[in-house]
């Protein structure tokens, strides 16, 4: 079985060929380029993984997750973004997935009434049209949704049961202020003691189109690697979700120098140490190869 | 005191649960209704706020501090609808762990999965659940495992979908229902398929272990705690 990364970013400097957003995430002049990712996938027996935009929202920003998806055809698949104002989600979606590898756009708001209780009609949401789309195309959808647009989900998901959905770094949905960067300049987000979670994503887990990615335990952990105060986390979602329905993911680059992408590549069984071998093998990339529908690798 | 009847005794034991129909009546329960509803949207955008900012859950809110804002959610805790059989089941010796004046919003998802609240070594633990509006079936009503409370019960696992719960029984309801269950047992909330919102209010007891509440808990209401029944229940001191 395929060990598959499902959750990572490449990017490089800002150029007239790679045009892209600069951001404190990514400054202009940083780059993690997809050859040095594939040195730590090869170094570490890892075959493919899913690249996930960076960097901007564009046509054009998209110009490097396009060319690295070209340049290696079976070893990667694309999530673009679409953002949740586009005029014509669907003319976006089209262009960038035409023949480019990518498979799926990744969606950060949702667009419906932050109260629960003034949701009317799932047509009223404004994802509802980039859901849509991408049932009629095949698209999948990869959620990281904020704390208020959490409640929508269901109402999108029961809509369109065909659509394939994953919701990003452990079915977490950050809260407004929640997010800064640690001194190492990734992503932090910070979470409650009690992980309210299980009363949004959690409960998605009765629908058999949702996958969540076991991912990005960097940014929500209060410890060191294996991050062990997640392990109640992420045995929640496997009792949830179960084997066949979490994809591993490191989330590079921002793990590469602490606790580094070989540490990643263990973090499943330090969390969850009673999962069967073929359940381990599952989620480390039989998963995301049946769902994502990988191809082979040289093919 | 109404203490429980043998029957009633029998079934709490067997089944892990009693219904009180009417339990809140008349003139009462339009007060609890009116009080519920006010309190509910004056702290409706502050729960929005906390939602944003990823500090409660989105699917359903308290009120906050009950007790210190009418006094009709003090008088339900020690209700002679339910009160002298919870005193009978914990011995004369019940303590209030605090009340969750809850409103649950339609959603096509249950708010919560099948579970237990405590292990079967915790000390009696009882929470009684009172329907402020009527609940009908598919309207997020109380659901329990009868007999799950047993320790010689289960292993029980949660299953996707609510109803696929094995043995369970469900409890629609008029306003005013109270239902009293072993929160060892295994309960959820059933999906609610209705517009309308499950307004309840969920009262948490246990049988007095020494410390488990502090007196300083509830020494907000200490003045509305007049007999030493009350203060009891409520660990106030003397």
């Amino acid at each position: 079985m395929p060990k598959i990364d499902a959750h990572l970013h490449v990017f490089t400097k800002v150029s007239p060929k790679f045009p892209r957003e600069v951001t404190a995430l990514c400054p202009a002049e940083r780059e993690e380029p997809v050859e040095k990712l594939l040195g730590e996938m090869d170094k570490h027996q890892i075959d493919q993984a899913v690249l996930v935009q960076i960097g901007g929202t564009s046509i054009q920003h998209h110009k490097y997750l396009v060319h690295c998806l070209q340049k290696y055809p079976d070893r990667f698949l694309g999530i673009g973004v679409v953002p949740i104002n586009h005029p014509n989600p669907d003319k976006h979606m089209s262009e960038l997935s035409e023949g480019t590898g990518i498979i799926g756009f990744r969606l950060f708001e949702l667009g419906g009434p932050r109260d629960i209780f003034a949701t009317k009609g799932v047509r009223n949401i404004k994802a509802y049209k980039i859901f849509e789309y991408a049932a009629e195309h095949d698209y999948v959808l990869w959620l990281y949704p904020r704390s208020i647009d959490a409640h929508l989900l269901p109402f999108l998901i029961r809509a369109f049961p065909q659509v394939r959905v994953v919701l990003n770094h452990l079915g977490m949905t950050p809260g407004k202020g929640k997010f800064d960067l640690d001194e190492l300049g990734r992503p932090r987000i910070q979470v409650s003691g009690y992980n309210l979670n299980m009363h949004t994503t959690y409960r998605l887990a009765r629908y058999e189109n949702v996958m969540v990615h076991l991912s990005g335990q960097y940014a929500f952990s209060k410890q060191e690697y294996p991050y062990k105060d997640l392990a109640g986390w992420h045995g929640n979602l496997l009792n949830d979700f179960g084997s066949k329905r979490l994809m591993w993911a490191t989330d590079f680059p921002w793990i590469l120098e602490e606790p580094g992408y070989g540490e990643l590549t263990t973090v499943v069984e330090k969390l969850l140490p009673n999962l069967s071998e073929s359940e381990l093998a599952d989620i480390m990339g039989g998963n995301a190869k049946r769902f994502l529908r990988f191809p082979n690798r040289n093919s | 005191m109404n203490r429980p009847t043998t029957e009633q005794k029998k079934q709490w034991e067997q089944d892990g649960y009693l219904v009180f129909e009417n339990a809140i009546q008349d003139s009462e329960l339009k007060r609890l209704q009116s009080v519920f509803d006010f309190w509910a949207a004056e702290c409706k955008e502050e729960w929005l706020d906390k939602v944003e900012a990823g500090e409660a859950a989105a699917t359903f809110y308290d009120i906050p501090n009950p007790l210190e804002k009418d006094t009709i959610f003090i008088d339900i805790i020690d209700h002679p609808s339910y009160y002298g059989t919870l005193m009978e089941f914990t011995e004369d010796d019940l303590i209030l762990l605090g009340p969750q004046v809850r409103t649950v919003a339609p959603w096509p998802v249950s708010y919560t999965g099948w579970h237990p609240d405590v292990g079967k070594d915790n000390p009696l633990h009882i929470k009684v659940q009172i329907y402020v509006n009527d609940v009908p079936s598919g309207g997020g009503e109380f659901g329990f495992v009868p007999g799950s409370h047993k320790p010689d019960s289960g292993p029980y696992k949660r299953p996707l979908l609510q109803q696929s719960m094995p043995g369970h029984k469900t409890f629609p309801g008029k306003a005013g229902t109270a239902i009293m269950f072993n929160s060892c047992g295994w309960h959820a909330s059933m999906d609610n398929v209705t517009d309308e919102p499950r307004k309840s209010i969920i009262l948490i007891y246990e049988k007095r272990t020494q410390g488990r509440i502090g007196p300083t808990q509830f020494a907000a209401i200490s003045k509305y705690c007049t007999t030493p029944e009350r203060r009891k229940l409520f660990s106030l001191p003397d």
